[in-house]
């Protein structure tokens, strides 16, 4: 049932494939990102080839973020010490084809927590959650050249504007894009935190205000008596057709399911449902991610498992399969 | 075992594979006895990709592996010809290799190889080649806008860059058309002739700017037919079929898709397929008792699964219409009757015209 | 609808029973230290990657740092390899696609989609009859059969569960014109499949098999028990043609014993005609199956009467008296008593309870119509032959029986996987109203969709997650009224560019499906990405089918830094490529349409330098004013082109130049040292007296064009 693609040096930490998956980046504890291919698309056989190694950070590499590819092929890189560098693979001046380091988005006081990118009327934006309760959103300027970032907005995770916490110390945020394809429209993102200001905590959605040039916070996925609770991961389900929006949202309380309306009510806030809550990993979830239907949740935990989860004919959410790694 | 239809024009024989096959090329041999195939395959299952001779018996009908060659990785290009006593199989692979395989031509077992490693050719994966008519010679272009010359030796093998565009100008397809001189084509259905003893840059470049209605596409297959060398048939993107004649540069036949019907010397005809054309070939089998002037009949392929006969001013002939793509097909040389395609759901179908 | 009733009804039916316990798999990654970290990503459809991460480790041999897995879910069916699954897969497109277009044209007609002709069974027995032609494996080669006289069961084709209950829904759903002798069929099909039972308990097959092994080894047939047994097995499940040639197989057969065994001879020879005279009620007789066919039911009764009288008379002969072999006596009377529809001995002669249920259909009560008399039977049968095992068949033969949808398609999608299911809900639905209304009925609980598009989707998920099936998956969600289409685009969406036979099937379905949108964002990845990779002509090709100004106008000031530099000599050719492809287009060019005109105008100039006519310097100083004067072309140019048309200024002949023209030029000139000023001006790279003998020749061109005027 298993077929094994690949295996990866000692100091290995994070991976992650590219839209189509047939290409494979790797980050490690030295710093270096390396990518692999898989050699012939059309037929996936041949097992991953490994392609190119380069060094990006002097400190661990924590998470990698692939850039949608209408930008090349792009991959960010969180490093633990806080700053997201971007490489692009690219031939230049005759020279070959090779990975390289296009910008850093640095660390001061405050370090990078997550990213992920967009495009949102056919520019690409970055959205970045740093440990102090922030979230920047960075725009590229021109679309062949990833030197040129601008900075659009900065804002709290909070839903009420006015209130802000300076000494919040956040140790995980969780960013999901809403995923829509093409990027003709404004896209809308789902940001929470793991900290010790419980305002910041709560999932929100946020959308950008046309009109005001700001960004909104539209609805907050959690119940009053939850909403301080710590967010381990959030995902935001791929749409292909249904009146509403699924998200899954993972605290130490279990894995939620949610229903986000489409349509604003009376004061701009969408309506939001939880449909189920649902244990299975004992303690944190590491990472939750939709099939491209929608309809699938793969998650994965302290527990060391993988859990698929499935909503049967009558809407009741159940774990469908799990998957237990073994030597 | 094979699935057996017999229309009225033609008896169709299909063999599934059970592996994806990339081309079928008709192996040429010197007996009258022996039929052999190459086809150029991908087991998904075991992650093979391999060279396979298959011999074909019409009476009871058969096709049997009968000996194979494991790839690296698999195959892009396929090209076979003869030399001396040998068959001669030239193959380009998806990580930039090129080997040449050589079959006793008698019995089709493969004998030995040689090739020319990764990267030595090509920058990337998807490359074209074509094999000279009873030579060794072989002339491979790619995306990365390479054209080199790769001649079999006595005891080696040599090869050298013939031209570099960087990339400027990528290639998608090449054919001989004479022992020195090749055609070769790409985007926006470029077309470009080359003379060895003009080194260099090609010696002419096929205008594209005849007809600013025609959608533009790629060039993925053309063919020379030996009596007419001025003339470059080019199949492509949205059905399209062109001839370039040297000779009147500004003004190319279109023969089928998009474009056809319109310009000088068109007549309207009927396109045969709107999707890619993916391999083209004069067919020798049918005689065209027309003048000089016109377009000798071709055979094609397509994505939208037809394998058909174009001929200049006539109704296209539909001799497969299959529900997934053709990929690739090959008309005997000595028996241009029969004819081999290959399917994309992983089988092979023979025809044999009446 | 109840929660049980549904059995499992996950959206993706994954392998293994998932209603009450949950299916913990086992991921075997072969790292010899502990995981400290899990990652997973889908990929397409069904396919799930798993990168599992090792504890760090100091010593540098500590083998391998991680795994990355790829886990396929939701499988089919474990009897038939992923080779086979494919080729059915590839052939069961066209009868679908076939069906879905037979459907729209006649919801078209009539107006009302729901419902269907009246005929609509015979387009869907014609699919069914398609689908099962797939199930014949191609791969094995049916060898002509030698007749051997001591065969009894010929090994035909392995049958599988999948045809089998392929055939047995389209038995009971499709086949309207075979309902009167639905009983006959299910005789039929028990005939070609009673083997595959044989997994699970003792079978009469399996009872066949046994005993023609043995065969060479036994001296004296009839002495056997296992003889008579096996007969009487064999004659309860109606293979008449097999108890006849067993029957011959009789001692008092041979030549040398037929003189002294002649009434026991006429004994076994009775019986033998009798079996092979049993009256049918069925269209027509299988292949080399014996037994006489009655298409009428009223001519049926009267035939089967005489012959059950002449049974009986049989039965009550005197002969059996005289006979004296009790061996050939007791079998034979034992053969009666199952053709007179003995429930005891049909019962001890019958091993499955299916056995058994076909048996009562052929000796107790062959007038059988309507479903519900054979369900309950069914349930008479079973008490009468508990199974021993469960078989992935018999719980589709209750289901089907039971009347109960739901149950059959919980069956078929555990057993036999989202093929099954995605191409039986036709058959389904050609049955029953019920089923129909079930099937089609939109849910909200499902996203508004209904189950038939569900398990369309899922199917589809399942063909996208291989790299050779992926391209069927758009004719099955096309068919999906609601959310096809969405997910489609996913799909699409998700495929590399890299390569360009992928590309442009992918650009095919686009246009074959209306998705242009989606096309032009493919066409621009790809455009992206050759052009980040180093062939730059087949990225402007694909940006440009994308029509993305944007870039372009990017790339044409890259491109000018480019052509900037080698200007003036001869390396500029090299850009004759894709210049000649931008060329050929009518697609928007952006500010690449610059080059065309520079390069049409280089190709002018150098003719006039070649020595060529008076006529081709006019026409180059056309060109020149006509680019000067284009708002497209850069700033950064005027310069370059007016040094390179010093030749055309300092024209000897006559002024080439009217005065107008030349003011134009000049005043080009006058913007150019105001943008000099600015920081971001770029210097032409020109020989430093290239500004002043501009200004001479243009001095010069238009004093003498004063004059001329």
């Amino acid at each position: 049932m298993a077929k094994e693609l690949l295996s990866l040096d000692n100091g290995t930490t994070c991976s992650s494939w590219n839209y189509s998956g047939i290409r494979l980046a790797t980050g490690s504890t030295d710093g270096s990102l390396s990518v692999f291919d898989f050699r012939d698309p059309a037929s996936s056989s041949n097992n991953l080839r490994f392609t190119f190694k380069t060094k990006v950070h002097e400190g661990n590499i924590a998470k990698i973020v692939w850039v949608p590819p209408e930008y090349g092929d792009v991959v960010g890189c969180v490093s633990t010490d806080g700053s997201v560098s971007l490489l692009e693979e690219i031939v230049e001046d005759s020279q070959p084809l090779q990975w390289k380091i296009r910008k850093t988005f640095g660390s001061n006081e405050s370090k990078v927590l997550d990213v992920q990118f967009g495009i949102s009327f056919t520019r690409l934006k970055m959205v970045a959650a740093y440990s102090d309760g922030h979230v920047r959103v960075f725009e590229l300027l021109d679309p062949l050249e990833l030197t040129n970032w601008q900075l659009q907005a900065e804002f709290q995770n909070v839903v009420d504007s006015v209130s802000s916490f300076g000494k919040a110390l956040c140790l995980s945020a969780s960013i999901s894009l809403n995923p829509q394809k093409c990027g003709s429209e404004e896209f809308s993102f789902l940001l929470s935190f793991n900290s010790d200001t419980p305002e910041l905590n709560s999932s929100k959605v946020w959308e950008f205000d046309q009109a005001h040039r700001r960004w909104l916070p539209v609805a907050e996925l959690a119940l009053p008596e939850d909403k301080g609770d710590r967010v381990y991961a959030v995902a935001w389900a791929p749409n292909i057709g249904r009146l509403y929006e699924v998200i899954a949202v993972a605290t130490q309380k279990g894995l939620a399911i949610w229903h986000l309306g489409l349509n604003p009510n009376h004061n701009g806030r969408l309506p939001v449902d939880k449909i189920a809550l649902l244990s299975g990993h004992e303690g944190m979830v590491w990472q939750m991610e939709w099939d491209m239907s929608g309809m699938t949740l793969a998650t994965t935990g302290d527990d060391g498992m993988v859990r698929l989860w499935q909503s049967n004919l009558n809407g009741v959410w159940h774990q469908q399969a799990a998957f237990e790694p073994t030597s | 075992m094979a699935v057996t239809a017999i229309s009225e024009t033609s008896q169709i024989h299909r063999f599934p594979q059970y592996k994806y096959i990339h081309a079928v090329r008709w192996l040429p041999v010197l007996s009258a006895f022996n039929r052999f195939a190459v086809l150029a395959s991908s087991d998904s299952d075991s992650d093979v990709s391999s060279i396979e001779i298959h011999s074909f018996k019409p009476n009871p009908i058969s096709f049997d592996l009968h000996s194979s060659w494991a790839s690296p990785s698999p195959i892009s290009s396929l090209k076979a010809s003869q030399f001396l006593q040998k068959s001669v199989i030239a193959a380009s692979t998806s990580s930039g290799s090129l080997h040449f395989l050589f079959a006793d031509s008698s019995d089709g077992m493969l004998e030995s190889e040689v090739s020319v490693p990764e990267n030595e050719l090509h920058s990337v994966g998807k490359s074209c080649i074509d094999l000279i008519d009873g030579g060794v010679e072989c002339v491979t272009v790619g995306d990365d806008g390479k054209v080199n010359l790769v001649t079999v030796g006595d005891s080696n093998l040599n090869y050298r860059r013939l031209f570099d565009s960087d990339g400027l100008v990528s290639y998608t397809a090449v054919k001989w058309a004479s022992p020195v001189e090749f055609a070769t084509g790409g985007y926006g259905f470029g077309l470009q002739w080359w003379d060895q003893r003009k080194p260099g840059d090609p010696v002419s470049q096929f205008k594209g700017n005849w007809d600013t209605k025609l959608t533009s596409g790629i060039v993925h297959s053309i063919d020379i037919h030996p009596s007419r060398k001025h003339t470059c048939l080019a199949g492509g993107s949205l059905g399209t079929v062109l001839a370039w004649d040297l000779r009147w540069q500004q003004q190319p036949i279109i023969l089928s898709g998009a474009g056809a019907g319109n310009g000088a010397g068109n007549t309207a005809v009927q396109s045969i397929s709107e999707s890619e054309v993916w391999e083209i070939q004069y067919d020798r089998c049918i005689k065209s008792n027309t003048s000089s002037t016109r377009i000798l009949p071709a055979m094609i392929c397509s994505e939208d699964g037809i394998l058909g006969v174009i001929e200049q001013g006539e109704e296209p002939i539909e001799l497969l219409a299959e529900p997934c793509a053709i990929n690739s097909f090959d008309i005997d040389r000595h028996n241009p009757l029969d004819v081999i395609c290959s399917l994309e759901w992983e089988s092979v179908a023979i025809l044999t015209r009446q | 609808m109840s929660p049980n009733s549904t059995g499992n009804g996950a959206l993706v039916p994954f392998s293994g029973d998932t209603n009450d316990s949950l299916s913990v798999y086992t991921l075997h990654h072969g790292l010899s230290r502990p995981i400290s970290r899990v990652a997973i990503s889908w990929s397409r459809g069904n396919s799930l990657r798993v990168s599992l991460f090792a504890e760090p480790s100091g010593s540098p041999d500590a083998g391998d740092g991680a795994k990355v897995v790829e886990v396929k879910l939701g499988g089919g069916d474990p009897e038939i390899d992923d080779a086979d699954w494919r080729r059915i897969a590839y052939g069961s497109v066209a009868p679908f696609a076939l069906l879905q277009s037979r459907r729209s044209s006649i919801s078209a007609l009539s107006k009302s989609p729901s419902s269907y002709h009246s005929d609509w069974w015979e387009h869907v027995l014609q699919y069914s009859k398609d689908i099962t032609s797939l199930f014949t494996e191609p791969k094995l080669a049916l060898n002509p059969i030698i007749e051997d006289p001591n065969e009894i069961v010929q090994n035909k084709e392995e049958p599988t569960c999948l045809k089998a209950a392929w055939e047995l829904m389209e038995i009971f759903y499709v086949d309207k014109q075979s309902q009167a002798w639905q009983p006959e069929r299910l005789v039929d099909w028990l005939a070609d499949y009673d083997c595959l039972f044989t997994s699970t308990q003792e079978t009469i097959h399996g009872k066949l098999v046994d005993f023609q092994n043995d065969l060479v080894n036994i001296q004296v047939i009839e002495d056997d028990p296992r003889y008579w047994e096996v007969m009487s097995s064999a004659l309860s499940v109606g293979w008449l043609d097999i108890v006849v040639k067993m029957l011959r197989l009789h001692g008092s057969y041979k030549l040398d014993q037929l003189s002294y065994r002649e009434l026991e001879n006429g004994l076994v020879e009775a019986v033998a005609v009798l079996i092979s005279k049993m009256p049918r009620l069925r269209h027509k007789s299988a292949v080399g199956n014996l037994g006489d066919c009655f298409k009428s039911k009223p001519d049926f009764i009267k035939a089967w009467e005489k012959w059950r009288s002449q049974i009986t008379k049989l039965d009550c002969s005197p002969f059996w008296i005289q006979c004296d072999n009790k061996q050939t006596r007791e079998g034979l009377r034992n053969l009666l008593q199952v053709l007179l529809g003995n429930t005891e001995s049909l019962c001890t002669a019958s091993c499955h309870w299916i056995e058994l249920y076909v048996s009562h259909f052929l000796y107790i009560r062959p007038f059988t119509t309507g479903i519900e008399n054979m369900y309950t039977l069914a349930q008479k049968c079973i008490q009468l032959k508990p199974p021993t095992g469960t078989h992935r068949l018999t719980g589709l033969m209750i289901g089907i029986l039971a009347e109960n949808t739901e149950v059959v398609l919980a069956e078929i999608s555990r057993e036999f996987g989202p093929w099954m299911v995605a191409h039986a809900v036709e058959l389904l639905t050609a049955g029953s109203e019920q089923a129909e209304i079930l099937l089609h009925d939109e849910r909200y609980n499902l996203g508004g969709i209904s189950m038939m598009e569900l398990h369309r989707l899922a199917y589809a998920q399942v063909l996208s997650s291989h790299a050779l099936t992926w391209q069927i998956a758009p004719i099955y969600l096309t068919s999906c009224m609601k959310q096809g289409m969405g997910l489609l685009e996913n799909l699409l969406y998700r495929q590399s560019v890299q390569h360009n036979n992928l590309l442009l099937k992918n650009i095919e379905i686009c246009r074959l499906y209306g998705l242009d949108h989606i096309s032009s964002n493919i066409m621009k990845v790809a455009g992206v990405y050759h052009w980040k990779h180093g062939h730059k002509g087949a990225g402007v090709y694909w940006l440009q089918q994308s029509q993305d100004t944007n870039c372009l106008n990017r790339i044409a000031q890259q491109l000018f830094d480019s052509v900037g530099k080698s200007i003036s000599d001869e390396s500029f050719k090299q850009w004759e490529g894709v210049i000649e492809l931008l060329g050929s287009e009518s697609k928007p060019a952006g500010g690449l349409e610059f080059l065309h005109k520079y390069r049409d105008f280089k190709k002018s100039l150098q003719m006039v330098y070649s020595g060529k006519s008076a006529d081709a310097a006019r026409q180059a100083a056309g060109s020149l004013v006509l680019l000067m004067k284009n708002p497209s072309t850069p700033q950064r140019f005027w310069l370059t082109l007016l040094y390179d048309s010093l030749k055309l200024l300092n024209w000897k002949d006559s002024p080439l130049l009217s005065v107008s023209e030349t003011h134009l030029l000049l005043n080009k000139l006058q913007e150019l040292s105001l943008a000099r000023q600015r920081p971001q001006f770029t210097e032409p790279s020109l020989p430093h007296q290239a500004l002043s003998s501009i200004r001479l020749a243009l001095a010069t061109n238009l004093g003498r064009a004063i004059l001329d005027e």
